[in-house]
């Protein structure tokens, strides 16, 4: 876990979605994450993984989240892209990167994110993933 | 305002969703490159939801124009770059999509550039079967809320 990942916080130039749990938090948050993947100009080997990777939280997150809806604050930067899920429950954010492994594979969030880290804010905790390109 | 007849046979043209599914909220800084982000939603929610061709057509249109207008003309500087500049509200409804947007600026006011709103909100109002403008939160900037149903054709 690295304090690297510790962007977004609701910083200028985020873009903050929530999705209520059920069917459209998978379609929406690929397709979002996909679209600022391409902005923060990752490549596309680097843009499959943001997209795999939101559809990991996606499937995942409804389980461990504080309310009844999915909140992903994004931003990009230079060849790289920053998620930031939350709020989730007090112990969500361990949980949702532990229930991200695949059988036969391990945990695909923590293979493919550059830095990953659970940070807690209030009574809620905050799961934060960094991919990036380097340069 | 389109004209909407519903009939029996005209259900058979669109999926009816047996529980229509929740709202997606985006909130975003008020820049241009972030009405494809609302776009983007907006298509993967029709898509998901097997809404008409034709209809995601006058959506995307419809709330590319909504949104532009924010980014045209309700802040000026770096207000825009406030992260709930441009609030966009998709809401699946059981015909169609209700789709709100909102910004906490200087709302429907013509631009410091002079380029005032001209044919944007006609044309959302033809494209919707209702359009609903009033202040937005506290009263500050602007809500537009257009609601998108089929259009049923004549036998």
């Amino acid at each position: 876990m690295s304090e690297a990942a510790a962007s977004p916080n609701g910083s200028p130039g985020t873009t903050r979605v929530s999705i209520a749990s059920g069917p459209l938090v998978g379609p929406v948050l690929r397709r979002v994450v996909g679209m600022l993947a391409a902005r923060a100009d990752l490549p596309l080997d680097r843009l499959d993984d943001a997209v795999l990777v939101a559809d990991l939280i996606a499937s995942r997150a409804p389980a461990h989240v504080a309310a009844a809806a999915v909140d992903v604050d994004l931003e990009t930067g230079d060849r790289t892209l920053f998620l930031r899920v939350g709020p989730l429950r007090p112990g969500g954010g361990d949980a949702l990167i532990v229930d991200a492994a695949v059988p036969g594979v391990g945990n695909v969030i923590e293979q493919l994110a550059d830095d990953l880290s659970v940070q807690p804010e209030g009574d809620a905790e905050y799961l934060h993933v960094r991919l990036a390109y380097p340069a | 305002m389109r004209a909407h007849s519903p009939s029996a046979a005209a259900h058979e043209r669109w999926r009816l969703v047996p529980a229509t599914p929740s709202p997606v909220r985006l909130s975003l800084p008020a820049r241009a490159r972030n009405i494809a982000v609302v776009r983007r939603a907006l298509e993967a929610i029709a898509e998901e939801l097997a809404l008409p061709r034709r209809l995601v057509e006058d959506m995307r249109l419809a709330v590319t124009e909504a949104c532009t207008n924010v980014v045209r003309h309700a802040y000026s500087g770096t207000e825009a770059d406030d992260q709930s500049a441009l609030r966009v509200e998709l809401r699946p409804q059981p015909r169609g999509m209700l789709v709100v947007v909102e910004d906490r600026g200087r709302g429907l006011s013509p631009s410091p550039d002079g380029g005032g709103p001209g044919l944007g909100l006609p044309l959302i109002a033809a494209l919707t079967e209702d359009l609903e403008i009033s202040h937005g939160p506290d009263n500050r900037g602007s809500r537009v809320a257009m609601s998108f149903a089929p259009v049923i054709e004549a036998a």
